[in-house]
């Protein structure tokens, strides 16, 4: 058995709840939480965080130098800084408009990155 | 000199600029036009490229430039003419608006109402005065976000915060995604100053250490920081002596508070709340100058911006109203009174007459309180904190219950004896 805390973001009270994970990895016990929402958000954070990663990637042959960029759902939280490794890497050209996709299944996680503005000529 | 009449003039193009014209169009107003230095749309919105926006208004998860979109689509269908490159100089107390724009020069706009939509800018350091030189490397949060992620480029590779508002706990979290280190995030406070999703989802993600109760105390280096002197603080804030070490970086950024922009406000003779910053205003954001409205930031500094686009479609609405129906009869106005731990409501009246969404904010963190307005509502809330905005709705038949003659209603956060 272990313990994990896990802070709700629900709301400004903000509950460190514990979790008691049994030898399995299964959630045996909650502590600390002060209502049901917090309890089922700390259970997911604890099984598979996730988060939107937001960024940006450079543009070519537009007077913008950066087109600003999102994954279209959030992916694991581990993938944030690979992520950022491939968004470094890519680089797009105008005309690009607002929802497209600038990098399809980003490190198969089966997400794309979409760009979240219009980029000019 | 040109000269010309228009309707609304609405002055900044943010989301309370967007939100209020759109209202005052959709209300009935005709010739309604939008007053903008920059040369689109969205004043700060284009920065702020995290998520987080819009999910109370649109009930989804949105980035600042894609809630800056919606509002941008929904204007251009409108028939609201924006003004781009117009930057607004002058206000007069009759309501004429003195403007340099790229396009046509000098020219002044005779309204028949104004909105104010300035927003707010951020402290600086010149706030503050922390010992040290003046190197190279010192730059507000929000300066550093146009830089990152507008512009292109990244201020530094070892960097302290100062502050732990939002923009400095989101500033954070972007520099680190970009490679650089966040030695540290410095609060002088014993609580965090921003919502605690961005300590979370910022700093814990990152393990960017939270140093509560410390400050700047100085900042080293000549050319270029090189490093700041970071102390513990006593009850009055100030730094104590022994306490202080040295955090090597390279950059020092300031997230230390945002100021309503009200050198226009001024010139057009609106009073200002000394707590807010802000223009006083009624519940149809109104200011003490007749036909003259304001709405968002310029008023008092949000947490969501969903929360502005109300606030300015109010002012819109009211703006428009004032047009159409002529000048309103000063009808009953009763002043809202902080009381115990409140700091601020907007609006600073109200008149009784219709349902009315009271913005408010604590002086300091509390667990179970009573939220308590007058005599005619309470609510209970688990936990009130000063970075996070309070809005109590009173309902028509609340208010109903105000006596005649009440001239003012104090509004506290009382401590619930019976938990």
């Amino acid at each position: 058995m272990a313990e994990v805390n896990i802070i709700c973001i629900g709301c400004p009270l903000g509950c460190t709840a514990t979790l008691t994970i049994g030898d399995g990895g299964e959630v045996a016990a909650i502590t600390g939480c002060e209502c049901k929402a917090g309890e089922k958000y700390v259970v997911e954070e604890y099984k598979n965080p996730v988060r939107v990663l937001t960024a940006t990637v450079v543009t070519q042959g537009s007077p913008q130098p950066l087109l600003p960029v999102r994954t279209a759902v959030p992916i694991p939280k581990a993938k944030l800084l690979p992520g950022m490794k491939v968004l470094a890497k890519t680089r797009v050209k105008p005309p690009v408009k607002i929802g497209d996709v600038v990098i399809p299944n980003l490190l198969d996680t089966g997400i794309d990155v979409a760009s979240t503005s219009d980029l000019a000529i | 000199m040109t000269l010309r009449d228009v309707d609304v003039a609405v002055i900044g193009s943010g989301p309370a600029g967007m939100a209020a014209a759109i209202k005052a169009k959709e209300t009935g107003a005709e010739n309604v036009v939008i007053m903008e230095r920059a040369e689109q749309l969205g004043g700060l919105l284009h920065q702020c490229i995290h998520n987080g926006f819009g999910l109370l208004y649109f009930k989804e998860d949105l980035t600042g430039p894609e809630y800056a979109h919606r509002f941008v689509e929904k204007v251009m269908d409108s028939g609201v003419r924006p003004l781009l490159q117009t930057m607004v100089v002058g206000i007069s107390p009759h309501r004429d608006v003195t403007a340099v724009s790229s396009q046509e020069g000098y020219i002044t706009f005779r309204a028949k109402s104004i909105v104010l939509a300035m927003g707010c800018r951020e402290r600086t350091r010149g706030a503050l005065n922390i010992p040290g030189g003046r190197p190279a490397g010192i730059f507000t949060a929000g300066t550093a976000q146009r830089l990152v992620n507008v512009e292109g480029f990244v201020p530094g590779k070892k960097v302290v915060i100062l502050g732990s508002g939002d923009v400095g706990m989101i500033m954070a979290r972007r520099l680190t995604l970009e490679g650089a280190k966040v030695e540290a995030v410095v609060e002088i406070l014993p609580y965090v100053g921003g919502l605690i999703r961005n300590e979370v989802q910022c700093l814990h993600d990152f393990n960017i250490p939270l140093l509560l109760e410390h400050t700047v105390s100085r900042i080293h280096g000549e050319k270029r920081v090189e490093a700041v002197t970071v102390a513990r603080v006593d009850k009055d804030k100030n730094p104590i002596a022994g306490t202080g070490r040295q955090i090597e970086c390279d950059t020092l950024l300031l997230s230390v508070g945002l100021i309503p922009e009200n050198e226009l406000s001024l010139m057009a003779g609106v009073e200002l709340a000394p707590i807010t910053g802000g223009p006083v205003v009624d519940e149809g954001r109104q200011t003490s100058v007749p036909g003259i409205f304001a709405g968002g930031n310029v008023v008092h500094v949000h947490d969501l911006v969903d929360n502005v686009s109300w606030e300015s479609e109010l002012a819109g609405q009211s703006a428009a109203e004032f047009i159409i129906g002529g000048k309103r009869a000063a009808g009953r106005r009763v002043n809202l009174k902080p009381g115990r731990n409140i700091r601020y409501i907007v609006p600073h009246t109200v008149s009784g007459e219709k349902e009315v969404s009271l913005y408010m904010r604590v002086n300091e963190p509390e667990e179970d309180v009573r939220l308590k307005v007058g005599s005619i509502m309470t609510k209970t809330v688990r936990a009130v904190k000063p970075g996070e905005m309070l809005k109590l709705e009173l309902s028509q038949a609340q208010l109903s219950k105000l006596k005649e003659g009440t001239a003012e209603i104090v509004v506290d956060c009382e401590e619930r004896g019976d938990r």
